[in-house]
């Protein structure tokens, strides 16, 4: 898929402090209604505002997903590799994790609540679809696999 | 009398009679504003320029009681942000309902008096039941052109909300 | 990782879901992003007045993509820095969005700037406009009085409609 196929494609500048903004919204979220919560959220933006990656990964095309990986870490300027298979599946090796990046210069330090975020939105993204997205935990990143179930 | 005060309300109805008779009718109802707008400015924006612009339109702003900022930027644009226009305003508050294309008589006769001063504006009429509008005027036609695109994205669903005279 | 190019839709999502649990929830999410904000701008604003403000919202526009203009003007008591959005980023992106936008989006702005002008002791009067247009109108004055015309004014644009007018000041003494 082309970027410009995507259902959102932004241009122009980057404001990386929103990735502290985020921080702020799920840590908001876990202190003052618990984790449900923060699912609850996350799910909504995962099925809701992130219809068409959802839809497509449910009638079993990454597309979107893969397009949407490398073109945001692209524009955040992040160290990674993104090896794309014919099948569909693909592997996201995270060097440096742009948002791990912001919060660290904004000095908060609480990965797992970001890396929950992902995870939780990976499968929400892969329920009841053909794939699952398999996490690893690195020193600064991740390594991502999206691959057949 | 139509006292001076209601002058817009009536102004309306004669826009509503014109729309009836077609585009035609009220494009010539517009030259003739224009013409006779023409003898309050133009030599103003002729001689002064951008600086004449906001001479007269401060002055209007003072006269019609509008709501409104007005910057000059470098000798290189008049912008006119009317927050509160006292036009459209009073024609909202009117039991006779506003005329739809209420908003375009200004640009009607403005753009006319601003060719023929040499300048280039933009209208951005943000949005017909809004009584607001930025109007912006450049001496350079590039400058004119690179602003139009930026209030063009603004109005991506209504391109009739974006009027210029080049 | 939510790109922060998609973050205003995440944003978004938690506004609806705390609106949801009661209006009160909104307001104090909107006191805890002001809480955060204070560590990009609180010494600028404190420091840098006006210009410090300006300064901090040009970097905002190029980051962001804005489409606003802002100036520093002479008011009848002290400086005032005017500010106009025509076309607001976060807004936008929130519309253009497959989950719909939350009504009170508008608010976290004034939400989360006005706690924060009155920690540096400026008088702020936002005009929203409409709350579903990527638009508004802001002024911040150095004097109570500059600010208390400005919001007539405003409060007169909206015939009273107080839901889309905000500042952080006593109207009246």
């Amino acid at each position: 898929m082309k970027p410009e196929e995507m259902r959102y494609c932004s241009t122009g500048e980057v404001h990386l402090d929103f990735h502290g903004s985020t921080y702020v919204g799920l840590k908001y979220l876990l202190d003052h209604f618990g984790m449900e919560a923060v699912d609850e959220v996350l799910t909504n933006t995962a099925e809701k505002v992130y219809k068409s990656i959802y839809e497509r990964l449910q009638r079993g095309d990454s597309s979107e997903l893969i397009c949407h990986w490398r073109y945001y870490l692209e524009r955040e300027k992040c160290d990674f590799t993104l090896t794309e298979n014919p099948d569909g599946t693909a592997v996201l090796e995270l060097r440096e994790c742009p948002a791990l990046r912001q919060l660290a210069k904004e000095k908060i330090d609480d990965r797992p609540l970001i890396c929950h975020a992902t995870e939780k939105m990976n499968s929400v993204w892969c329920e009841g679809s053909p794939f699952e997205i398999v996490v690893e935990h690195q020193e600064k990143g991740c390594r991502q696999t999206l691959r057949f179930k | 009398m139509i006292p001076s005060d209601h002058f817009v309300k009536f102004y309306s109805e004669v826009f509503k009679y014109l729309q009836k008779r077609g585009q035609a009718a009220v494009d010539e109802y517009y030259s003739t504003i224009a013409e006779h707008q023409k003898t309050h400015c133009l030599k103003l924006f002729q001689e002064k320029g951008l600086t004449g612009m906001k001479e007269y339109w401060d002055h209007i702003i003072f006269e019609e009681n509008c709501d409104a900022d007005a910057i000059l930027e470098d000798g290189k644009s008049y912008t006119f942000y009317m927050h509160g226009c006292p036009s459209l305003g009073k024609v909202l508050d009117n039991d006779a309902g506003v005329c739809d294309i209420y908003c375009m008589h200004c640009p009607g006769w403005v753009l006319p008096v601003m060719s023929a001063a040499g300048y280039y504006c933009v209208y951005d009429l943000v949005r017909k039941d809004i009584p607001r509008c930025i109007l912006k005027a450049f001496k350079h036609l590039e400058d004119a052109q690179k602003y139009l695109e930026v209030v063009k994205k603004r109005h991506l669903n209504d391109p009739e909300m974006v009027v210029c005279n080049f | 990782m939510i790109p922060s190019d998609h973050f205003v839709r995440f944003y978004n999502e938690i506004f609806k879901y705390l609106e949801d649990k009661g209006h009160e929830h909104l307001e104090d999410y909107f006191l805890e992003i002001s809480r955060h904000q204070e560590t990009h701008c609180l010494k600028q604003f404190s420091e840098g007045g006006l210009q410090g403000m300006y300064d901090y919202w040009m970097m905002i526009k190029k980051e962001e993509n804005c489409d606003s203009d802002k100036f520093i003007e002479d008011g009848q008591y002290g400086k005032v820095l005017k500010s106009f959005m025509s076309g607001c980023p976060s807004l936008a992106k929130v519309q253009d969005n497959d989950a719909g936008s939350c009504p009170l989006y508008c608010y976290h702005c004034p939400g989360w700037v006005l706690p924060l002008m009155s920690k540096v002791g400026y008088y702020y009067v936002y005009d929203l406009i409409s709350l579903d247009m990527p638009r508004c109108q802001t002024t911040i004055c150095e004097h109570i009085e500059d600010a208390r015309a400005q919001l007539k004014l405003v409060l007169k644009r909206h015939k009273g409609d107080r839901t889309l007018v905000k500042w952080n000041f006593p109207e009246k003494d």
